[in-house]
């Protein structure tokens, strides 16, 4: 008999799912009505919420094995139920298992547009590639957290349902997905930082509200043996392009970059080129664009033979409130084509 | 310095023959205010609307608010410099009409630049309303016309001097009436640096007033009437910043004359002064668009910190969008170097809210340690039909009426954040 109220769906694997160990790993997806093994204590902490209407199980090497296939073929066995909520696992330490508690999360969520939460223990390779996308929340290593984390995944996936706001991370115990939000405070700004000075002033403990970014670092290429024999390329963030902006680069937050041809040309005039640049005033640079690309002084090393040969296009994108990873994909785009193209050497040239 | 405000709670504005003030009642004769403000000639004309809180109003296209003050004792000049007459500022009596401000807003027929089309607003009633100080003043709304042959760069200044000029008339009215409150702000004078008992940490604030990034506009008015571009780390007494010495930038974001007038983070180091710090003093700084510059900047300042303020810790705040993160970490640095314990404040403008895989900060430096944020701009609101709307319209065929419902961000709600320190945020990671 079902009671009223959530739907929620369960995803375990083949271990929890009460089918077998490691020699049953290769069962494909399947689905059962009503709560299965860790289901029962989710469908207790649930109560008068709702119901786990079904379970589905597969197992580890058939999900990572196929991922696609079978997130497509879990979504099909779901989508009749019409569920409101799913929880998957949780997945503790175990690696293959929390890829698929993460990719279900992530499919559910996307295709299905309901919330889902799993569990999984820090380290877990899992949370880097899914908490973006997925509310995790933090367990142990192993399945003896069972009986404290399960009632909390169930918790947060009510409220979800229910439209509730959801602390922070470490209020709620999930792993942060990497979104800001703007949270109200008793104090004023003001008023923080004057306490936060004078702790660490007084050498008393203080924690800081922003953490400082945590860039990786980019190791300097080794410096070309042979200048003379190399061919150079003008890459510039200034937002440099020809009039009209023909590769619709963004003045900020850039996805896009374009290459633009010099092949032949001695200068750039300014009537035929502009800057799309939300950072800085374009004034200078439309005035005089080698100020920001000095296809001039290029053209002298050339001639003088200081460098072999200046590359016959430059590429600009505009460097502006970026985002990290539009950045390092347009990054890995440009180092690719100015080495498909045998470029030596490239000056960046910022604003 | 001793700076006395005689505050009056302002209850209700309205238009009428004579500019009096009764009861908390501010009356405002609009054709003698309309007249004072055309004696400038760079103005064709001027629109002048009041607005209340509660009022389904719409306010677009906002430069500057301005909280009316005007000297009614003791030396001092109102605006020093900015209105013509060049003086002091930060002492005798001023008369402060709160609950009032003055909004200037432009007139614009066009788009400039990336932004919203109707510039930044401030709605009087509804969600956009609470988000301000703004939405919950009197207020009286300038929209100035430029005259024939007036530049842009003319224009804008002749904006900001009309708020300021309005401000100064408007609280004139209040010279004879007795105050509500009267706030006092004195600093004793420091002791010879080093022979202080004082067992308080001496803790001064290192204020960032402006960005060149944008470019500038020539006679902007912005410290005792002049421009500041090429302004050296300087340091200023905290009742001159609140006296009128210091006036919002016409570009600066977060940063209204009427927040500088009020400055949250001043007012607070003034509070605790003698209980739990002694306040050494401010800096001003600025962020320059040449790497020279702010080096050269981070050195003095970071010495006139050390050196001339004998200070424990600074507090820094800074000015414009994401660039001018970068000096005022340079400012930061250098003190650490010396032993000068440092807290930044900052807003998160160069951040993405679904995404802060870039990082929060423009800079990394491991000795700051110690950040407080002032939250994120690019969090949405929705704000609902307004009945009325005050100002200059650039209405885009693909955009909803400006009177409409609006999903706007923070950034575009004036006064909604700031980077002086008045808000009760702070932006978290979820």
């Amino acid at each position: 008999m079902q009671k009223k109220g959530l739907r929620v769906i369960h995803y375990l694997n083949q271990f929890f799912g009460g089918i077998g160990g490691e020699d049953k790993a290769d069962i494909g997806p399947r689905i059962k009505e009503g709560p299965l093994g860790p289901g029962r204590m989710a469908l207790q902490s649930l109560g008068e919420k709702g119901d786990i209407i079904a379970t589905v199980i597969c197992g580890d090497n058939a999900f990572a094995q196929d991922l696609e296939t079978v997130t497509d073929e879990i979504i099909a066995l779901i989508r009749p139920y019409q569920p409101d909520a799913l929880i998957a696992g949780p997945a503790f330490f175990a690696g293959r298992y929390a890829m698929a508690c993460g990719a279900v999360c992530k499919a559910v969520r996307k295709r299905l547009g309901i919330p889902a939460v799993t569990g999984m223990y820090r380290e877990n390779p899992a949370v880097e590639i899914y908490s973006r996308d997925v509310t995790i929340l933090e367990t142990g290593t192993t399945a003896k957290g069972m009986p404290e984390v399960l009632p909390k995944m169930v918790d947060v996936v009510t409220r979800l349902v229910a439209g509730e706001d959801i602390g922070s991370p470490s209020e709620e115990g999930y792993f942060p997905r990497g979104i800001l939000v703007n949270r109200t405070t008793d104090r004023s700004a003001a008023q923080r930082a004057v306490s936060m000075l004078l702790a660490k002033v007084a050498g008393q403990p203080f924690k800081t509200e922003v953490p400082l970014p945590a860039y990786d670092p980019v190791p300097p290429a080794p410096g070309l043996k042979d200048l003379k024999g190399a061919t150079i390329a003008l890459v510039t963030d200034g937002g440099l392009t020809p009039k009209g902006n023909p590769d619709r680069i963004e003045p900020e937050r850039a996805t896009r970059y374009g290459s633009y041809p010099i092949k032949g040309m001695e200068s750039l005039n300014p009537e035929q080129y502009e800057v799309n640049h939300a950072g800085y005033t374009p004034v200078f640079v439309n005035q005089d664009p080698h100020r920001l690309l000095p296809l001039d002084v290029m053209r002298d090393l050339e001639k003088e033979g200081t460098i072999g040969k200046l590359h016959n296009t430059f590429f600009s994108t505009s460097g502006c409130a970026s985002i990290m990873d539009n950045v390092k994909k347009m990054g890995k785009g440009i180092a690719g084509e100015l080495k498909a193209r045998g470029v030596g050497g490239a000056i960046l040239t910022s604003t | 310095m001793r700076l006395q405000l005689n505050v009056i709670e302002i209850k209700d504005i309205e238009f009428s023959g004579k500019t009096a003030l009764s009861s908390g009642r501010l009356f405002i004769d609009r054709e003698e205010l309309r007249h004072l403000i055309l004696q400038d000639t760079r103005l064709a004309k001027v629109d002048i609307e009041l607005a209340h809180p509660g009022e389904k109003c719409r306010i677009l296209q906002v430069c500057d608010v301005v909280e009316p003050r005007a000297k009614v004792g003791g030396e001092g000049v109102d605006f020093p410099g900015a209105l013509g007459e060049k003086g002091v500022a930060g002492q005798g009596t001023t008369c402060v009409l709160q609950g009032c401000s003055v909004v200037t807003t432009l007139y614009a027929e066009e788009v400039e630049g990336p932004r919203d089309p109707n510039g930044e607003i401030i709605d009087m009633s509804g969600p956009g309303a609470e988000l301000t100080p703004y939405g919950q003043t009197h207020n009286v709304v300038l929209l100035p016309f430029p005259a024939d042959g007036v530049n842009q760069q003319e224009y804008r200044v002749a904006i900001k001097t009309a708020g300021l000029k309005t401000a100064v008339y408007l609280a004139s009215a209040g010279r004879e009436t007795e105050p509500d409150q009267k706030i006092v702000h004195e600093l004793p004078r420091p002791t010879n640096a080093g022979q202080s008992d004082n067992p308080l940490p001496r803790i001064a604030y290192v204020f960032q007033v402006v960005s060149i990034q944008h470019g500038i506009i020539p006679n902007d008015p912005i410290l005792y009437g002049l421009h500041v571009n090429k302004m050296l780390p300087t340091i200023i007494h905290p009742n001159e910043i609140l006296d009128g010495a210091l006036l919002s930038p016409f570009r600066a974001w977060g940063m209204e004359t009427y927040g500088i007038q009020n400055h949250a983070l001043i007012k607070e180091l003034l509070d605790k002064n003698g209980r739990e710090l002694q306040f050494a003093g401010v800096i001003l700084t600025i962020a320059s668009d040449s790497e020279h510059e702010n080096e050269r900047s981070a050195i003095m300042a970071g010495n006139l910190a050390k050196w001339a303020l004998n200070a424990d810790g600074v507090i820094l705040t800074k000015s414009g969008g994401g660039a001018p993160e970068v000096p005022m970490a340079l400012v930061a640095r250098r003190c650490e170097e010396l032993g000068v314990k440092t807290t930044l404040g900052l807003w998160h403008i160069p951040v993405d809210v679904s995404d802060i895989s870039g990082g929060l900060t423009m800079f990394n430096m491991p000795e700051l340690d110690a950040i407080v944020s002032m939250g994120t701009p690019w969090q949405s609101v929705l704000l609902p039909e307004m009945e009325r709307v005050i100002g200059s319209p650039v209405n885009l065929p693909d955009e909803p009426p400006v009177h409409g419902e609006l999903d706007r961000e923070l950034r575009w709600i004036r006064g909604a954040q700031d980077q002086l320190g008045s808000k009760h945020v702070s932006a978290a990671i979820f």
